[in-house]
């Protein structure tokens, strides 16, 4: 589909007020609060450069995928930087709708950036993408349910605790909580009807998802697919993910103690409601727990006690697309946006979510402001980040895995054997992977 | 008034089908266009029927028309059905119908989206529907979450939402057909069940029809609550050749499976359309008598 | 059975389906009125008490007005009102020029009239939007409107009922002389109250319901129509549920008391209307 300068006129019309700046660069995005982050990184980059002008465009977070695809593949020169999901930097990288940095920006990153945020960004041997921020996952616990179901509530930062950087090392290292007794506590809790008589005894916040599952097997040591992306045969439907699959069959199948279906958020609202003892999720949700009036906790992303630490990892990033007329200047203000001390600063500080930045992270470590819960969760974030993130592996067809990914693991939960849910999963990445490599 | 036939039609075609022309057969041809192609590393190749070719060699895609057909061929008739019985009562002179009339138009409102949310809390494993029945001790049933059940929630969402709609087509129908002829039919000893079947439904064949086509026309494309509830899942069996097709364009940036998908909805469904319009538009009304 | 037995029967099936319409929905209007961290405190298991607004509150119904809905709710009526009213006009006339002449290649363009509608909107949203830029209108309310006023479905629906009505009625009139357009307007809107409002109903939901379209082609969104700004109550982390749920009861009630001043023409004016022989 080609597109005609009509709609650039339409817009330079449309866009009277921004007679004085030379070059516009407009910024795709979700809506809330990611957008006046931006807002805030775009005003102070504009202080620097008064020729420029950044506006910024925001979707709806739920149909910010369909419709930001639909524009790239429609070559649409009216968007110039692409706010990009860890995920699907590499579809975009392998459809053309982005472009690469520079080696002189790609080194930059490097020296300036945590590793495996890096990688994320990195398809055939070429920096796509910029890291905005990273996610991490914790265990949040109800400490009354646990301790009335008889539970000792595992080592964590709670109310009041202060915990210096050699704590969160000691924490992480010896005393993270295992998957094992997760299932047991929340059997304690729960006992064989949870959600009816009594509160239901552990959930994760995305339900069936790749992002939230992978360090289940991961922890164990398995991988998703084979490392030239060509298979998931014998590593999604191997060993250990076997075992991981059984351990979440098992919470639904066996022991009844979490929910079959959880949409966006419930999971949060049901732990402070006290309908829920425990759930891994992000930090995001700190904040809105911290407001209930639960008595809670945060300990470590739990592992398998054969098997070593695994945490998701992986957010945003900022890209630039093929279609910008002025690409040069979307790259600039992206090596602002991410790189630069400024531009760093005013997004952690406006947005708050777990930075790229090694001096950022060091910061957070040093700094006794992150002594005191609930900032000490930051803290906490910052060393799994560092230590045992796992990134999402890097194929052209991740939205296929994805979907089979959480196509299987629903059907798992809903009863459905492991074996089974596995290798349909298995044949589905593999016939996305033959179709998406025939060149 | 000596105004050529030419000129008079041209005057009242043009305006619906330029805009048919442009916003929908240009755009309908380009989407068949693109069913012809394939995208692989970022360039677009000419691949004929292979996109096609690829559907017709795919297990996926045969066990997805089957969900497809199944749902239609119970969606459809019970919506009809439904929407045609919520008419006839919304015709009704009874005392207290103006706020029963209201109650019945509620659904039209509410949004699909909005409406999948709400119905999703009712059919819970813990939820509205699941507390109900175990009062009367049955259940808790797995509505969404069990290849038995999940395809048959879907039809009841949908059907809530719809046949609130419908029914004012239906009703609109049933004003067209004068009131002499049912009254005649009375007089000479006619049930109200006669009545409805042979002096009723006959004469609201035109309407019906329209109602039919629309419909399953809707029905086929409906992908929303597959896509809000259960994913195409459990196991496959709310897989609906739309969602399939949502899926690859959508989500896996696949537009040339998608259009080849969409592609063989539309031919499905004219050819369902053809064959009620030889059914049922032979309509006995047209004399007017 | 006796008329007073079959009207109970009749009298106890409207009530169950009014109630099988209204319970589903009481619930959302009743969490509207809820704080937004209270909205599934009595779910899971489900009691009763969820069904009752409490706590209650209307910081909802403040905020969502807050957040300029009130302006999001006229931009709508405002789209889909226009589209309404020229959609009438437009598919009337296509559809009475259907079912009146005859002429060469008829039932080829009513075959292209009628695979208009079945074709997914999803599938041809992304050339529309090619075609909608070139014309220059992004970003404009033209982009909203213009595409959707033409509708098959509603060329379809009036020439099927044009089509019922006896054409003795267009003969006796020609002969007395009267025009082609008075002819439609005194002899053919006059039957068609029914079918326009329902083929009204129909662009007016369909305007009312849109909502990839509007994303796509208002992307500058300083013109938001409902169900963006609906979409706006889910962001990445969290939901504003009771927000939602407020947003859609009004948006719920807005079509109904729009079709109520309406229903006298389908209720009352039994007598007027009808094909009379």
């Amino acid at each position: 589909m080609t597109r005609l300068p009509l709609l650039t006129t339409a817009l330079a019309i449309g866009l009277t007020a921004t007679a004085h700046a030379e070059t516009t660069l407009t910024v795709l995005m979700i809506e809330g609060l990611d957008k006046g982050s931006m807002e805030a990184v775009a005003d102070a980059y504009m202080a620097k450069h008064a020729d420029v002008k950044v506006e910024i465009q925001s979707l709806p977070w739920n149909q910010f995928f369909q419709v930001s695809e639909m524009r790239l593949k429609s070559k649409d020169a009216a968007v110039d930087l692409i706010y990009t999901d860890a995920p699907v930097v590499a579809s975009y990288a392998a459809n053309g709708y982005i472009l690469p940095f520079d080696d002189a920006v790609a080194s930059e990153a490097k020296g300036k950036l945590v590793a495996s945020s890096v990688a994320t960004g990195t398809y055939d041997g070429k920096l796509y993408s910029l890291p905005m921020n990273s996610s991490a996952q914790v265990l949040f616990y109800n400490i009354d349910l646990l301790k009335a179901a008889g539970v000792t509530p595992p080592n964590g930062l709670a109310k009041d605790s202060v915990t210096k950087p050699t704590d969160i090392v000691n924490l992480a290292e010896d005393d993270r909580w295992t998957f094992e007794q997760v299932a047991e506590a929340a059997k304690a809790v729960s006992g064989d009807e949870g959600g009816k008589g009594k509160p239901w005894g552990f959930a994760f916040e995305q339900f069936g998802e790749l992002y939230q599952l992978q360090p289940l097997g991961a922890s164990l040591g398995g991988e998703l697919i084979s490392s030239d992306a060509m298979t998931a045969e014998s590593h999604l439907n191997g060993d250990a993910w076997t075992k991981a699959a059984t351990w979440w069959s098992d919470l639904f199948n066996k022991d009844n103690v979490s929910p079959r279906s959880l949409g966006f958020g419930e999971a949060a609202q049901m732990f402070n409601n006290g309908q829920l003892a425990m759930f891994v999720g992000g930090t995001w949700n700190v904040a809105g727990v911290a407001g209930s009036s639960i008595n809670f906790g945060i300990a470590p992303h739990p592992k398998f006690a054969e098997g070593k630490a695994a945490t998701p990892t992986g957010s945003w990033y900022l890209s630039v697309t093929k279609a910008s007329p002025d690409a040069a200047a979307a790259a600039d203000f992206a090596k602002f946006a991410a790189l630069s001390d400024k531009g760093t600063d005013v997004w952690f500080k406006t947005l708050n979510q777990l930075p790229v930045t090694n001096r950022l992270l060091d910061e957070i470590n040093a700094d006794p402001a992150y002594d005191a819960f609930p900032a000490s969760v930051m803290r906490l974030s910052a060393w799994e980040s560092r230590n045992t993130a796992v990134p999402r592996p890097v194929t052209v067809a991740f939205s296929q895995l994805q979907d089979a990914f959480r196509t299987a693991f629903t059907d798992i939960a809903n009863g459905v054997p492991v074996e089974e849910a596995l290798d349909t999963a298995v044949d589905a990445y593999d016939q996305a992977a033959k179709r998406l490599n025939r060149k | 008034m000596n105004r050529s036939p030419v000129a008079l039609l041209v005057l009242t075609l043009a305006p619906a089908l330029l805009g048919l022309a442009i916003f929908r057969a240009y755009p309908i041809g380009l989407a068949f266009y693109e069913s012809l192609y394939t995208t692989i590393g970022g360039e677009r190749i000419f691949v004929g029927l292979g996109n096609y070719a690829d559907l017709f060699a795919d297990s996926g895609f045969w066990k997805s028309m089957r969900v497809t057909l199944w749902f239609n061929l119970i969606i459809n008739p019970l919506q009809v059905a439904l929407a045609l019985a919520l008419a006839l009562m919304f015709v009704q002179k009874l005392p207290g119908m103006a706020l029963f009339r209201l109650l019945f138009l509620i659904p039209i409102g509410v949004s699909l989206p909005v409406a999948v949310i709400i119905w999703r809390i009712v059919l819970l494993p813990e939820g509205f529907l699941n507390g109900a029945l175990g009062a009367i001790g049955l259940g808790p049933y797995r509505f969404l979450t069990s290849p038995d059940f999940a395809l048959y929630s879907i039809i009841g969402i949908a059907t809530w939402k719809g046949i609130s709609y419908w029914m004012i087509f239906l009703v609109g129908g049933l004003q067209n057909i004068p009131p002499e002829i049912n009254e005649a039919a009375r007089l000479e000893g006619a049930s109200p069940w006669q009545r409805l079947w042979l002096v009723t439904l006959p004469l609201l064949k035109p309407t019906l029809l329209f109602v039919l086509v629309a419909d399953i026309t809707i029905n086929f494309l409906l992908f929303a609550p597959v896509f809000m509830l259960t994913g195409g899942g459990p196991r496959g069996s709310t897989n609906v050749l739309m969602y399939e097709a949502y899926k690859s364009g959508f989500v896996f940036g696949d537009m040339g499976r998608a259009m080849a998908i969409v592609v063989c909805l539309v031919v499905m469904l004219l050819i369902i359309v053809a064959i009620q319009f030889r059914l049922l538009s032979s309509a006995p009304a047209r004399e007017g008598k | 059975m006796s008329p007073t037995a079959r009207k109970a029967l009749i009298y106890l099936a409207i009530a169950v389906t009014a109630f099988v319409f209204v319970l589903p929905l009481w619930w959302a209007i009743a969490s509207s009125f809820r704080p937004n961290d209270a909205m599934f405190a009595d779910l899971f298991p489900f009691t009763p008490r969820a069904l009752l607004p409490e706590p209650f509150t209307v910081e909802a119904y403040v905020a969502i007005f807050e957040r300029g809905f009130g302006s999001i709710i006229a931009n709508t009526l405002l789209v889909a009102g226009l589209t309404t009213a020229l959609g009438l006009v437009v598919n009337a006339l296509a559809g009475y020029a259907f079912a009146l002449f005859e002429f060469p290649g008829k039932s080829a363009v009513l075959g292209v009239v009628v695979v208009s509608f079945m074709l997914p909107f999803e599938a041809i949203a992304m050339p529309l939007y090619s075609v909608v830029s070139q014309l220059g209108w992004i970003d404009h309310v033209a982009a909203l409107v213009v595409p959707s006023v033409a509708n098959g479905l509603a060329v379809f629906l009036f020439y099927q009922f044009f089509q019922q009505v006896p054409k003795d009625y267009y003969e006796a009139a020609r002969l007395e002389g009267a025009g082609w357009l008075r002819i439609l307007w005194s002899v053919y809107v006059p039957l068609s109250l029914p079918t326009c409002i329902s083929a009204g109903l129909m662009l007016f939901i369909f305007q009312w319901e849109a909502f990839l379209w509007p994303l796509l082609a208002m992307p500058a969104q300083q013109f938001k129509v409902i169900q963006v700004g609906m979409a706006a109550f889910q962001d990445q982390y969290t939901t504003a549920w009771n927000q939602l749920f407020g947003a859609a009861v009004i948006t719920a009630l807005i079509p109904m008391l729009l079709l109520i001043p309406l229903q006298r023409y389908y209720v009352q004016g039994l007598a007027g209307s009808g094909i009379k022989g």
